[in-house]
C-alpha cells in the first residue's frame, strides 16, 4: 500500500504500517520566529500505536525483537544548507555498522538505532531507524532498506 | 335556549377536538410499533406501504423471519467480505495506512460518522477510555470513517480521541461491504478472520454482542486493548511469541525436524542434559554467539 502526503511517498509493504503526518509548528518564543509545519513519515512492521512521538517514542518501547521502526522527520527547509545536512543524498541502503544501541534517542536494552542528516532538492531531513534486536540487525537490515528504497521525496 | 344551545355546540367541538387528538395519537403509536417491527406478520399482504427509503438498512421486507433493526441500526451485513489492510487519510490531512490481516493482535474497526446522531454515542464512549478494555487479544480499535469527500475532516478530528487509530477512508467502507454507520468489525489478526460484526445503538451492547463473538472464536473476552498502558506492559506474549520465536528459528535455519531440536542419546550414553555425543554435529549456536550458517542466533528470551 502506498501512501503519500506532503510531497512524501512510501510504500507499506504486506507486514507494515505506514503514516505522513504534519509537525505543528513551534510557537514562536525569545525573539525566535514561529517554526514551519513540516511532515513526519512513520513506517513500522507492527501496529503504530495513536499516540507517539516524532522519534517514536510511545512505540519504540512496545518493539519485540523482530520488529522494526522509520522515521523521516523533516525540517525547516532553511537549514537545509546548514553543516548538519551537508549530505546532498538519501542515505540508504543503511549497513550493519551504521547501527548501535547508543544511537537510540533513549537507549532500550537490546534495541539498535541509526540516525543520518540529510538534504535532497533543497529540502531538510533526518533519518531515524530503530531495530528491535541489535544481535540481529543482519537479518532485519534487508527488510529495512526495501522500505526505505521505496521512499519518493518530491 | 341560545345559551343552552351554544354550550352544547362547544361542547361537541371540544370532544371532537378531544377525539381527533386520540386517533392522531394511536396513529402515531401504532407507526413506532411498526418501525420497531411489532405486528410484522400483518406486513404481508401490504408491502406498498411500507416504509420508505429514508432508513434503507430498517426496510420491512417480504421474509418475515429477516433480521430487522431499529431506526439509526443497521442490519448486519449481507455478504461477507474478504479482510484487507487499510489505506485513506488521517483527520488532520495526512496519509496513513493500517494493517488488520495477518496481525498478531485482534482489530476492532469501528465504522463511524460524525453526522449521524447514534455514533455519537460510540464516539464519546471512546473519548470516555471505553476502548481501554475491548474484547479479543491484544485487541487494537481503529475508527474509520469515510473518506474527506464523504465527511467533514475538522468535524471527525473534533470527536476522534487523540488515543485511539482513525482512518478516513471510503475504500474501507465499500472493501467490507458497510453501506451505514455505525457499523462495528471484530477481526482475528492471526487467521486474518471476521469473528464478530454488528450494529447497536449504545456501546455496551455492542461490547456485549463482540464479547460473545470473542467468546465462540476461543479468544479473550475481556483483554486489555492493545494501546492500553497495561497491555503494553504484557504485549509479547502466547501466540506472537510464538509466532516469533518460530520466525527467528526458521531464520537460523532450524526448522521442524531439525536434528538440534531433537537431543539423541545412546542406550546408557550420556544424558540429554549432557553435550553431544557427536562434537561434528551440526549446532544450533557457537561460542560466537552465532549459526553455523553465519547468522547471528536469536537473543535469549527477554520475558
Amino acid at each position: 500500500m502506498r501512501i503519500s502526503s506532503e510531497g512524501l511517498a512510501a510504500d507499506a509493504p504486506d507486514g507494515w504500517e505506514g503514516e505522513i503526518y504534519v509537525r505543528p509548528p513551534e510557537p514562536a518564543s525569545f525573539g525566535r520566529a514561529a517554526g514551519t509545519p513540516v511532515p513526519v513519515l512513520h513506517l513500522a512492521n507492527f501496529a503504530l500505536p495513536a499516540q507517539r512521538g516524532d522519534y517514536g517514542g510511545g512505540a519504540v518501547e512496545l518493539m519485540g525483537r523482530g520488529d522494526l521502526f522509520i522515521s523521516l522527520l523533516e525540517h525547516d527547509p532553511a537549514e537545509a544548507d546548514t553543516a548538519l545536512f551537508a549530505l546532498r543524498r538519501v542515505p540508504w541502503p543503511l549497513r550493519e555498522s551504521d547501527f548501535a544501541p547508543q544511537q537510540m534517542q533513549r537507549t532500550i536494552a537490546g534495541q539498535s538505532g541509526c540516525q543520518r542528516f540529510f538534504s535532497v532538492r533543497g529540502r531538510a531531513f533526518c533519518l531515524y531507524v530503530v531495530l528491535g534486536s541489535h544481535r540481529m540487525r543482519a537479518m532485519y537490515l534487508s527488510d529495512v532498506n526495501d522500505v526505505l528504497a521505496a521512499i519518493d521525496i518530491a | 335556549m341560545t345559551v343552552v344551545v351554544a354550550t352544547l355546540a362547544a361542547v361537541v367541538v371540544l370532544l371532537a377536538v378531544l377525539v381527533v387528538g386520540l386517533l392522531r395519537s394511536h396513529a402515531e403509536i401504532l407507526r413506532r410499533l411498526h418501525e420497531l417491527g411489532a405486528g410484522v406478520y400483518e406486513d404481508d399482504d401490504r408491502p406498498a406501504t411500507r416504509p420508505a427509503a429514508a432508513t434503507p438498512r430498517a426496510q420491512v421486507t417480504d421474509d418475515p423471519d429477516e433480521i430487522r433493526t431499529r431506526p439509526g441500526v443497521p442490519e448486519p451485513r449481507t455478504e461477507s467480505t474478504d479482510v484487507v489492510d487499510l489505506v485513506g487519510s488521517t483527520p488532520q490531512g495526512g496519509a496513513k495506512t493500517v494493517r488488520v490481516a495477518g496481525t498478531t493482535n485482534t482489530t476492532l474497526l469501528a465504522f463511524l460518522s460524525s453526522g449521524c446522531g447514534t455514533c455519537g454515542a460510540f464516539w464519546q464512549a471512546f473519548a470516555g477510555g471505553e476502548a481501554d478494555r475491548l474484547p479479543g487479544t491484544d485487541t487494537r480499535l481503529v475508527i474509520v470513517t469515510k473518506g474527506p469527500e464523504a465527511e467533514s475532516p475538522a468535524a471527525v478530528a473534533g470527536l476522534a480521541p487523540t488515543t485511539c487509530t482513525t482512518i478516513m477512508s471510503s475504500d474501507a467502507y465499500e472493501a467490507y461491504g458497510v453501506p451505514v454507520s455505525p457499523y462495528f468489525i471484530l477481526v482475528d489478526g492471526p487467521t486474518s478472520q471476521i469473528v464478530g460484526e454488528g450494529a447497536a445503538g449504545s456501546w455496551p451492547q455492542v461490547r456485549n454482542l463482540l464479547e460473545q463473538a470473542a467468546a465462540d472464536g476461543g479468544m479473550v473476552v475481556d483483554g486489555a486493548s492493545l494501546d492500553s498502558e497495561s497491555r503494553r506492559r504484557v504485549r509479547e506474549g502466547g501466540r506472537q511469541r510464538e509466532a516469533r520465536a518460530d520466525a527467528e528459528l526458521a531464520a537460523a535455519g532450524i526448522g521442524p525436524g531439525h536434528q538440534s531440536l531433537y537431543p539423541t542419546a545412546a542406550p546408557g550414553g550420556p544424558s540429554p542434559d549432557a553435550a553431544p555425543a557427536d562434537p561434528a554435529a551440526p549446532d544450533a549456536r557457537t561460542d560466537a554467539g552465532r549459526t553455523d550458517d553465519g547468522a547471528p542466533a536469536p537473543e535469549p528470551s527477554r520475558d
